[in-house]
């Protein structure tokens, strides 16, 4: 089994994360949120996508806006709701803290 | 050559390929059964929709306007399959033949929970694409997703019977907004009719499935299923419906169980307000009468250059704006015995009994003193005549 095999599920519970704070920069549509992830490992596709952010508002985490495109029908523009953003720092807190307990582990 | 069929992704028309058009089907069938347990499995779909209408529309140029096979199955490729327990939201509901019953048994409760605020709430707005006049009907008939006609015709009727529809036609192009910008616009008609795509494509996969039964017990079989699952679907939406509509007559009980505590007094009041209406009535059709018959009101010429048919109109006008006062005193009475334990059927019973007698008797109390009346009625079919050839020279007049 590789490293890449072995991650895929910590990968699938970071997306949230990374979806946060992607959306938490500026208001983004799928397209942008695929691209700006393309090139990371965490690239990921439609398919997995928009089920996780309709999951994530049915939490109350994001909200979107219809907004008009240059060609063709409007698009869905997500945004954090502020629970999302309180989410998004409790996260990357408690992914901080994770990170201290592998380094501090690792020193011993 | 390949033969070419046309798809509608969320609104918008696309040719593909015959090949193409399968490969997309199996894919949104597939999509359409994973997600059948997540409360926003609609809203997903047409999100799904949406995307892979734009790479087609990446596609597409004046020249090329079909997708061929190749580059459909490239497009889904790059959309990648439904992952439907995105962070664990579906439950892993074991998918036999029993589900799909289940699941509508005991969804409407918190499926509706689930979905209301999630989709884009459907607002009353003007909608001048396609208006007569000021857009009401045409908002309207978005609202309740019926045909603006309907709309139209039912405002005409509310005028020429009750006077009311101008009114309410005046106070509606004044409050409700016109619709527009584009999320205004979406939000006048809802979101996207998913519940008629969702029949269509039910109905498209019916068909299809059809066609790959060999023999008649397969059909049969599938026939009755497929009729078993719709029943339940209509049922959770009657069944909804129905909650609403308990809930609004709760509602306006309450409101006047506060507002009008019953007396005995009642009873008389409303024998009082119907003699007020049969009467009401009657001059209606006396003044309509004398104004055939005449040409004038009771004795009153009419202004020059108003046709008898404006006139007979705008009596109707004035009739409903007399008669709604009446009405609504008439309608809180009825809710005043609108109570339990209260034999308010036969107050209702008597109520109408009584209006007919007044309406009887000074209809019998016309028609003895007024000899015209008579005539009038001899000669109903040539007046009516008359007034069509005085609408069609006034219609050919006016331009």
């Amino acid at each position: 089994m590789s490293v890449n095999e072995k991650f895929s599920a910590i990968r699938k519970g970071l997306l949230e994360l990374l979806l946060l704070q992607i959306i938490a920069v500026e208001k983004v549509y799928v397209a942008d949120i695929l691209k700006q992830l393309s090139a990371t490992e965490f690239a990921t596709q439609e398919g997995t996508l928009y089920p996780l952010l309709s999951k994530m508002r049915r939490e109350g985490l994001l909200d979107y806006e219809w907004k008009e495109s240059e060609a063709g029908p409007p698009r869905k523009y997500y945004e954090l709701t502020a629970k999302g953003r309180e989410q998004l720092q409790d996260t990357l807190e408690y992914w901080g803290k994770i990170n201290g307990t592998i380094k501090k582990l690792g020193q011993k | 050559m390949n033969k070419v069929i046309t798809i509608n992704l969320d609104g918008t028309a696309y040719q593909l390929e015959e090949g193409g058009y399968d490969a997309l089907h199996a894919y949104l069938e597939s999509a359409s059964a994973r997600l059948q347990h997540n409360p926003d499995r609609d809203e997903i779909l047409s999100d799904i929709e949406r995307a892979i209408g734009e790479k087609f529309r990446a596609l597409l140029g004046s020249y090329k306007t079909v997708v061929v096979t190749k580059e459909v199955a490239t497009v889904i490729a790059e959309m990648g399959p439904i992952e439907a327990d995105a962070g664990g939201a579906a439950d892993p509901v074991a998918g036999g033949t029993e589900a799909p019953g289940r699941a509508s048994a005991h969804a409407p409760g918190d499926e509706s929970r689930a979905t209301g605020p999630a989709r884009t709430p459907r607002r009353l707005y003007r909608i001048h694409e396609g208006a007569m006049i000021a857009g009401v009907c045409n908002g309207l008939a978005a609202y309740a997703n019926i045909d603006p006609t309907f709309v139209r015709l039912a405002f005409v009727l509310l005028t020429v019977l009750w006077g009311t529809g101008v009114i309410v036609y005046l106070v509606m192009a004044i409050v409700v907004p016109e619709a527009r910008s584009p999320e205004e616009k979406s939000a006048a008609s809802g979101p996207p009719p998913t519940a008629q795509e969702f029949i269509r494509r039910a109905k498209e996969g019916y068909y299809e499935a059809m066609k790959g039964f060999p023999d008649r017990r397969a059909r049969r079989e599938w026939r009755r299923r497929f009729k078993r699952e719709m029943r339940g679907w209509r049922m959770s939406f009657e069944g909804e419906m129905r909650a609403n509509a308990d809930q609004c007559q709760h509602n306006w009980h309450s409101y006047w169980a506060e507002r009008a505590p019953f007396h005995p007094g009642m009873g008389m009041t409303l024998a009082l307000i119907s003699v007020l209406q049969g009467a009401a009535t009657v001059l209606l059709i006396c003044a309509l009468i004398s104004l055939i018959h005449t040409g004038a009101l009771f004795g009153l010429a009419l202004p020059a250059k108003v046709p008898v048919w404006v006139a007979a109109l705008l009596l109707f006008v004035a009739y409903g704006i007399l008669e709604s006062p009446l009405k609504a005193a008439r309608r809180a009475c009825y809710w005043s015995f609108a109570r339990p334990g209260w034999t308010w059927p036969f107050v209702f019973l008597l109520d109408a009994v009584v209006w007919l007698a007044v309406i009887v008797a000074l209809l019998w109390v016309c028609v003895h003193f007024f000899p015209e009346l008579r005539e009038v009625i001899r000669s109903l079919p040539a007046l009516v005549h008359q007034a069509a050839d005085d609408i069609e020279t006034w219609w050919k007049g006016k331009p």
